[in-house]
């Protein structure tokens, strides 16, 4: 055997996306199924339309939190302790745009745990002493974040991208935890949980009847109307620089808002987004780590949201080294724009991306998040048949089209914290 | 169950093969017996940057991450005090291309000055943004020569300050690689849809002339007993003071280590255990609190942490903690409160083995334990767990002589305006 050959690859000839079973619970709201899971494990995850955009201050960050907090018969260490029992896990966390609770259990434990934290959520009553306690922790979170120079970039780049739109825009204050009122959380619970249901996913061996049963127990959630939300953005260019003084490490963002999977350029693009920084040997990893060492990582991504996305490279670098980092990211992408990729390094691009595919789709939970966030944007899963069409025939030429067209360093919003 | 397979080469390398017919994806993990307890004390942080070198270059082959990623896969690996464990995800197909570059690397490196340059400013850099540039980053560096005297637990595996990564120069590298990386120090897990002669086959290709050294004998200084209370006090611009209660534990293959980590469970992992109840919802002492093991190989720590409220006495908060430990040992537990724990673990093990990749990195973690079975025998042990075992080995582990104590009062520097 000679070591300096290469075994011989095989391509991926295709790639086996499964669709889940899909039940309407109203005319807006469904639920998604899938089972052949591979042991006894079960997951439920509820969608609602409580992000950031729909309460004013910290409202629905607070509500996502006391959603188990329980009332004055049933305390949150009384639910806890329930849950515990059926060896449950529960987690919750909000985005800009929506709310999202998730469930872990064993399947045979699944529709008690189901029932408890139903029931649970549906008697929360924003307990003022909760409600104080959890304020009080965010508050000291919040404090804690400050210090961090990724949070402080990561702020202030939200805040300069969606500058158009105020609801957006808007990042946490101190304020927030000034004088919150618990009746305005339970206004807020009530309208955007309890009637604001926008989607099930459930995964696991379970019979179609028990899906029926959960269609049943959290039917009356369903929101009635269509979540509409904001399009048209426009992100402020430009440098923002944040000074926190004696940091040994400078964050930087830089990005702009940009389109979602409903764009016919989203597939290329995606290619240029991998090339450039979304793998271990992209651009920016092999220049800036690999090669001047200024950083433990860089990378690049494309966030989504209803109607629009963002494009953001994101890195903490050695504070001596944060203008030169910033050069560097110039530089590799006017290298897109100006020189044509390689055959060789395309060529391993399109195999590293059909590899991270067929792993997308690989067992049913990971094969419901790559469903879903197709679904989000109303496309099924042909979408990612296209992805792979695209993959197999973009050329050079298209690559340096593409990143003429959407990476304009003018349009940038950068950010630096440190 | 998860089922394996195992066999020897005749350099020493152990192999488990684990089958798992419904996944397009393959796994080859490699687990090597070298950790930061094998640094000189003079040369700590040097298991984890000889990592970072792995992925340099080997012998015959200039760079490992390109083919790999052209055959569809991606790799990374982690270094722990006591081991380092590289692992790479390719579809099925293309797991020759894993099996070539792992084994090559296994054969020699290409010790490039370059490589040495680069990784380590890559990993001071790393060291900055884990360690130094985070509020209460640096609390492990201060923990670990608090609770440990003479074990090299007693250094971080980033090492214990900047200055031993930048002094390392190759003849450390080389001299590293020797001891360390040969077939009879490494075990292998492939995992995927394949047959055992398959598997055996393709090992013995790539692995069966790499030449085989004697394995290193493990000599560490056995940490003495602890018969004092530890305590340090540091100073940090942090918005909240902390505090981390260490405790030392038995080490992973006693069988009271398993009671040791259900009676961290029991009194802060969910927020139903003892401490978070009493001393963050009933007293609102703290705003968080969470008790956990580190999960060493020698003998490790039960560690309580977490962060006062605003007002708080550390005194008065530190009484409050004894109190309830003590209230812990001198109380029965509930039989609730047992079956609390095992469904708990029962649940998150279940989930961890959800994953080709876990299931993989497990089964070679348990092989160097002893037995790769190990790893199905587990929750019987947690099964078998009393509340008399639990609550005897809380009263000998969680006393005042067991502990060492590190406070970090916040102490508010000039502001950034």
């Amino acid at each position: 055997m000679d070591r300096k050959i290469n075994p011989a690859l095989k391509p991926i000839e295709s790639i086996d996306f499964v669709k889940p079973k899909v039940f309407d619970i109203n005319q807006n709201v469904k639920l998604f199924f899938m089972s052949k899971v591979t042991n006894e494990t079960s997951r439920v995850d509820m969608y609602f339309d409580a992000g950031t955009i729909k309460g004013e201050k910290g409202t629905s960050s607070f509500v996502n939190g006391l959603l188990l907090s329980g009332n004055d018969e049933i305390s949150s260490t009384k639910i806890s302790h329930q849950m515990d029992l059926l060896g449950g896990f529960f987690e919750s966390g909000i985005t800009t745009e929506g709310a999202v609770i998730s469930i872990y259990a064993l399947r045979e434990n699944m529709p008690s745990l189901l029932r408890l934290i139903k029931k649970s959520i549906e008697e929360m009553n924003c307990n003022p002493k909760e409600v104080e306690e959890l304020v009080q922790d965010r508050k000291q979170k919040f404090q804690v974040n400050l210090q961090k120079t990724r949070f402080l970039a990561q702020r202030a780049f939200q805040h300069n991208l969606f500058y158009s739109h105020p609801d957006y825009a808007k990042v946490v204050e101190e304020d927030y935890y000034e004088d919150v009122d618990p009746k305005k959380l339970y206004r807020f619970f009530h309208n955007n949980y309890l009637k604001g249901l926008t989607k099930i996913a459930v995964v696991g061996n379970f019979s179609q009847d028990y899906v029926d049963e959960i269609i049943d127990l959290f039917g009356s959630w369903a929101k009635e109307a269509k979540c509409e939300y904001a399009s048209d953005f426009k992100n402020r260019s430009g440098l923002h620089a944040v000074i926190k003084k004696d940091a040994m490490q400078s964050a930087i963002r830089v990005g702009k808002i940009l389109f979602n999977k409903n764009h016919p350029d989203y597939n290329d693009f995606q290619i240029i987004n991998t090339l450039l920084g979304d793998y271990f040997g992209s651009r920016l990893m092999m220049n800036i780590r690999e090669d001047k060492g200024y950083t433990y990582g860089i990378g690049s991504m494309v966030a989504e949201f209803n109607n629009f996305g963002y494009f953001m490279i994101a890195t903490e670098v050695g504070a001596e080294f944060k203008d030169a980092t910033i050069k560097e990211i110039q530089k590799e992408i006017v290298r897109i724009q100006t020189e044509l990729v390689s055959k060789q390094e395309l060529e391993l691009i399109k195999n590293y991306m059909l590899g991270q595919l067929l792993k997308s789709a690989d067992g049913s939970y990971s094969m419901m998040d790559l469903y879903l966030s197709a679904e989000i944007h109303g496309l099924d899963l042909d979408f990612y048949n296209e992805s792979i069409k695209s993959i197999r025939e973009i050329t050079p030429k298209r690559i340096q089209e593409l990143a003429l067209k959407y990476l304009n360093w003018e349009d940038m919003t950068i950010v630096t914290a440190g | 169950m998860i089922k394996f397979e195992r066999f020897t080469l005749k350099n020493g390398l152990r192999v488990l093969f684990h089958q798992d017919v419904t996944t397009p994806m393959a796994v080859v993990n490699t687990l090597y017996d070298v950790g930061a307890r094998d640094e000189s004390e003079e040369k700590t942080g040097f298991a984890h940057l000889f990592e970072h070198l792995m992925f340099g270059g080997s012998i015959n082959i200039p760079d490992f991450d390109a083919p790999l990623q052209n055959a569809g896969g991606e790799s990374n690996a982690f270094t722990s005090n006591d081991l380092t464990n590289y692992y790479d995800v390719v579809p099925k197909e293309n797991i020759e291309t894993a099996l070539w570059l792992e084994s090559d690397r296994m054969l020699s490196l290409a010790f490039t000055p370059r490589s040495l340059e680069v990784q380590r400013n890559v990993v001071i850099e790393e060291f900055k943004q884990r360690y130094l540039n985070q509020p209460y980053g640096d609390v492990w560096l201060e923990l670990r020569p608090l609770a440990y005297e003479e074990h090299p637990y007693k250094w971080a595996t980033i090492g214990k300050n900047i200055q031993h990564i930048e002094e390392a120069v190759m003849e450390d590298v080389r001299n590293f690689f020797h001891k360390h990386y040969h077939p009879a120090n490494a075990i292998l897990c492939v995992a995927g849809n394949f047959e055992l002669d398959e598997v055996k086959q393709l090992v013995d290709k790539y692995y069966g002339d790499i030449p085989s050294r004697e394995k290193h004998i493990r000599l560490l200084t056995k940490e003495p007993e602890q018969t004092i209370f530890k305590e340090k006090t540091i100073y940090r611009d942090v918005p909240a003071d902390a505090f981390y209660f260490a405790f030392k534990m038995p080490e992973r293959k006693n069988p009271e280590y398993y009671i040791v980590d259900a009676l961290s469970d029991a009194l802060g992992r969910e927020k139903s255990s003892r401490l978070f109840v009493e001393l963050k919802k009933e007293k609102q002492l703290c705003s968080e609190i969470q008790a956990y093991i580190t999960g060493n190989i020698d003998e490790g720590l039960l560690v309580i942490s977490g962060k006062l409220n605003k007002g708080v006495d550390f005194k008065v908060f530190e009484n409050a903690l004894w109190e309830c430990i003590l209230g812990f040992c001198h109380s029965t537990m509930s039989e609730d409160e047992m079956i609390k724990l095992v469904n708990k673990i029962r649940t998150s093990k279940e989930f961890q083995e959800q994953g080709l990749l876990n299931r993989a990195m497990n089964l070679c973690f348990f092989e160097l334990l002893g037995d790769a079975n190990g790893i199905n025998e587990e929750l019987e042990i947690y099964q078998k767990i009393t509340v008399s075992h639990i609550q005897e080995l809380a009263k000998s582990i969680l006393k005042p002589t067991n502990c060492s104590l590190l406070r970090v009062i916040s102490e508010k520097k000039e502001s950034n305006g």
